[in-house]
């Protein structure tokens, strides 16, 4: 084996009283897609952070081509020929494509000859990775999809060689998804590297060459995905905690028992709904969920699903059309009775929308149900009782947290999830809206509330899960719609599930049949 | 991600949230003491007075008592709103408002016999302290005006109101200052102690600090309080109505500052004097940001800093030293209690 392109040794690196890593090992060899695999909170992106110069490591060791190199900021990395591209893309969205680039390397005069240079450049590049984009484009009316494609030519055009993508998949159609694998391969096959983020086990046994699992900030096994089973690597993420065999996440859906849907609780007829530029964000959908039914909404980010939620929760104002739940006609400001009437709300935001930052744990479990037995008897708030309850939820939904009286600010991201989900699960709801209900947790977590959501759904709930995990959606729901820029492109049944017809509808392509 | 520390046990907790407080109060008088001393003055002496004149005499403690009064009502005033997130600055004009309701009924119906006179005037000042908070408040649901800016200016028109009632409306001309003719005999609140005089003000305002303390952590809407406080955009999304509670934040805190003037009228000047509301606001708000928001503590800093009023007095009487000497204590200990906090989150 040759020397390593990158090698980072026994990185260490706290957070306050949290380890993120502990003693990681990390290499990289010329001409391969390098799958960083792990769960929410192993330390894949903070690992990568401190190789791309966000982070500093408390100890350890970073060697590039074989010199040991300190690298203190993204302009280190990117001399050392290291580009990384985030989560979330940080682009001027009313600039072209080739302004986004090329920021910050023009020069300040003679712009339109460096511009079009520039230009030619990217497209040369463009083409060269099969990485189609219009230079001259404005950002902000290009697809998440391209976008991202921006973002890589970004740390190609300044010399990068090393690509670090973190979680590259989220948001992106199957087709895109699959336009990228092809330009990470014509990368590595023109003599580049990829180190290539990811929490989804079959992206790294479809693109990667070898993978480096994390668990709790520690290095699990490196290996090369020749020799490595789909099962090595769930046990690698979720070690011994997990029963395999038995898990829907990695087995699917259960067979289907004897099911008919039942009585209609969610009816939205033609429903419009404004954004928060008065822009209608929904236009005309009309759907129904029905009792014991799960009806999954699929869509890239940002296409109505937020406005669709708040809507239907009473939240947002309808700007037309009819919404009833479990018999009542919803407006804005009915969430009060909604939530009376056994509907549970999951919101996106949870830091926004999902949790009381300066309260107790035991303030925040109980919100929304307050005014219900057993946390309060008429106008009093049982506190023992509220307490009872906080401490059994605690524990059941594994919220790490020193007892209800913490103030909920303390609490990680993942943790407020599992409260959120806690607060919502602890009622036997009717009515489920839930939106990104598993965004942050580990795979135990996950695999925890796909069982609740099928429970529910056996005993009769009516569920509207809104996911931008298409596998999510795939494996839980009896049928799924898909929203773009605010309007239902088609309601597909689970025979008829097929990840590449969501995908064009993701893009915009109607169903051909409805 | 682990997280390797342990909680600590609960007693070493409660000295860790004591401590910035003891803390807060030694360095505040510590520094006191520093300008004191360079002014020339007996530093040891001068603690003392303030301090313990207070404890000394029953006079004294009936002065502590009668200052806890009003303070204690300001404080609460600032304190609910501030658990909905919305600050009352305007509780003097609320108390000034409070004692002209009070005053007016006092005095046209100067002839009612108490049992119907006493109640009515003290229900008039809630009334329109309550009113006085609800202009802002309405301003606030109705165009979303930040109540700062509008309870600070509300305090101004104040001012004018009780200004005109004093010399216009019902003028004492005997009085050399903005005062009005007293009000009935039937108005006055009875006394608990005859001498020296404590009014039934004071069990009021125990009764006020325990209902507000069981209306804040008991009840169901004292609960959306504090959530809509918390995080009023999380209190929407689950179904608590954010914008009618931060109008009744302030409408409760109005109330609760026009008590401290109906208060004062009924149990002290027994007429409307301009000047009645004193510096109680700005006790109150110290009051209330010492006790963090916790309606439990309100009272116990609203008495300390009582202690610290009278004693300052006192030593203004008696030392020479100026009585604002006092506030620089209180507003050290502010300022120290929130630095603590800004230590601790590091």
């Amino acid at each position: 084996m040759t020397a390593p392109l990158v090698e980072m040794r026994h990185i260490h690196k706290r957070f306050g009283d949290v380890v993120a890593l502990e003693d990681v090992h990390f290499e990289l060899q010329a001409g391969e897609i390098h799958g960083l695999l792990g769960g929410n909170g192993a330390g894949k992106t903070t690992l990568m952070n401190i190789l791309y110069g966000l982070y500093t490591a408390d100890r350890g060791e970073i060697h590039v081509r074989g010199q040991r190199v300190l690298i203190h900021s993204p302009r280190d990395a990117l001399h050392l020929g290291i580009g990384m591209v985030h989560q979330h893309f940080l682009q001027v969205a009313p600039f072209t494509v080739v302004e986004n680039i090329a920021l910050g390397t023009l020069p300040r005069l003679g712009g339109k000859k460096h511009v079009r240079a520039a230009a030619d450049r990217i497209q040369a590049l463009a083409q060269q990775f099969g990485l189609a984009v219009d230079p001259h484009a404005v950002v902000e009316d290009l697809p998440v999809g391209v976008r991202q494609r921006v973002e890589i030519l970004k740390a190609l055009y300044r010399g990068a060689d090393v690509l670090i993508l973190d979680e590259p998949t989220t948001n992106l159609t199957p087709q895109e998804v699959d336009a990228l694998f092809q330009s990470l391969r014509a990368m590595v096959a023109q003599g580049l590297s990829v180190i290539f983020i990811t929490h989804k086990i079959r992206e790294v046994m479809a693109v990667c060459d070898r993978v480096t699992v994390l668990r709790e900030g520690r290095n699990v096994f490196t290996r090369s995905r020749a020799e490595t089973r789909e099962e090595d690597l769930v046990r690698g993420m979720v070690g011994e905690q997990l029963d395999v065999q038995h898990s829907f996440l990695f087995s699917g859906r259960p067979q289907e028992t004897e099911h008919t849907a039942g009585a209609p609780l969610i009816q939205v007829h033609d429903l419009t709904v404004l954004g928060d530029n008065n822009v209608p964000a929904v236009q005309g959908c009309t759907f129904t969920v029905r009792e014991g039914e799960i009806l999954g909404i699929a869509g890239v980010a940002g296409n109505g699903q937020t406005e669709l939620a708040e809507a239907l929760m009473g939240i947002r104002p309808i700007a037309q059309g009819e919404v009833t739940i479990n018999g009542y006609r919803v407006r804005v400001g009915s969430t009060r009775h909604l939530l009376a009437r056994d509907v549970a709300y999951i919101p996106e935001d949870r830091l926004e929308d999902g949790y009381l930052p300066a309260a107790s744990v035991a303030h925040n479990l109980i919100l929304g149900y307050h005014r219900r037995p057993p946390y309060s008897r008429g106008s009093f708030l049982d506190w023992p009782a509220v307490f009872q309850a906080a401490w059994r939820l605690i524990k059941e939904y594994n919220i790490r947290t020193a007892g209800p009286t913490e103030i909920a600010a303390n609490l990680s991201g993942g943790n407020i999830q599992r409260l959120m989900l806690a607060r919502a699960f602890a009622h036997p709801f009717r009515v489920l809206i839930a939106h990104n209900p598993t965004r942050g947790l580990d795979i135990p977590s996950t695999e925890f509330v796909y069982r609740k959501l099928l429970e529910a759904r056996a005993r009769g709930a009516a569920i509207l899960l809104i996911s931008e995990d298409l596998d999510e959606l795939l494996l839980l729901c009896d049928r799924i719609g898909t929203l773009y820029r605010g309007q239902l492109m088609g309601i597909l049944d689970r025979p008829a599930f097929d990840k590449y017809r969501i995908g064009e509808m993701m893009a915009g392509v109607a169903a051909t049949q409805a | 991600m682990v997280v390797t520390q342990a909680s600590p046990p609960r007693l070493s907790r409660w000295l860790m949230a004591a401590l910035p407080y003891v803390a807060a109060v030694v360095i505040s008088f510590l520094a006191a003491g520093v300008f004191i001393a360079v002014m020339g003055f007996n530093v040891l002496r001068a603690y003392e007075t303030i301090l313990f004149t207070s404890f000394r005499t029953p006079n004294g403690f009936i002065q502590t008592l009668l200052k806890f009064v009003p303070l204690t009502l300001q404080a609460l005033a600032f304190t609910v709103p501030l658990a909905a997130g919305k600050f009352n600055i305007g509780g003097e004009g609320q108390m000034i408002v409070g004692a002209i309701g009070a005053t007016a009924v006092g005095i046209l119906f100067a002839g009612a016999p108490g049992v119907l006179l006493l109640p009515s005037v003290l229900l008039a000042s809630v009334l329109a302290g309550a009113l006085w908070a609800a202009i802002p408040g309405w301003l606030l649901y109705r165009f979303g005006i930040n109540e700062i800016l509008s309870t600070v200016l509300m305090n101004f028109v104040s001012f004018q109101l009780i200004n005109y009632v004093a010399t216009e409306i019902w003028p004492d001309p005997a009085a050399g200052h903005p005062t009005t003719v007293p009000i009935g005999e039937g108005a006055l609140l009875p006394l608990l102690i005859r001498r020296p005089p404590l009014h039934l003000g004071f069990l009021l305002t125990i009764v006020v600090a325990v209902l507000v303390y069981i209306y804040v952590t008991r009840t169901v809407y004292g609960y959306e309080l504090v959530a809509t406080g918390a995080n009023p955009r999380a209190a929407q999304v689950y179904g608590i109505p954010v914008q009618v509670l931060s109008v009744l934040a302030l409408v409760l805190g109005g109330a609760m500052a026009g008590l401290a003037g109906g208060v004062e009228v009924a149990g002290i000047h027994r007429r409307l004097i301009e000047g009645l509301q004193s510096n109680y606001l700005t006790l109150g708000i110290l009051a209330g940001l010492i006790a963090k928001g916790r309606v439990v503590a309100v009272p116990f800093v609203a008495f300390f800093l009582s202690v610290l009023e009278v004693g300052a007095s006192a030593m203004q009487r008696t030392m020479m030293i100026p009585g604002e000497m006092v506030i620089i204590v209180e507003a050290f200990i502010v300022l120290f209690i929130l630095l603590s906090e800004v230590i601790r989150r590091r």
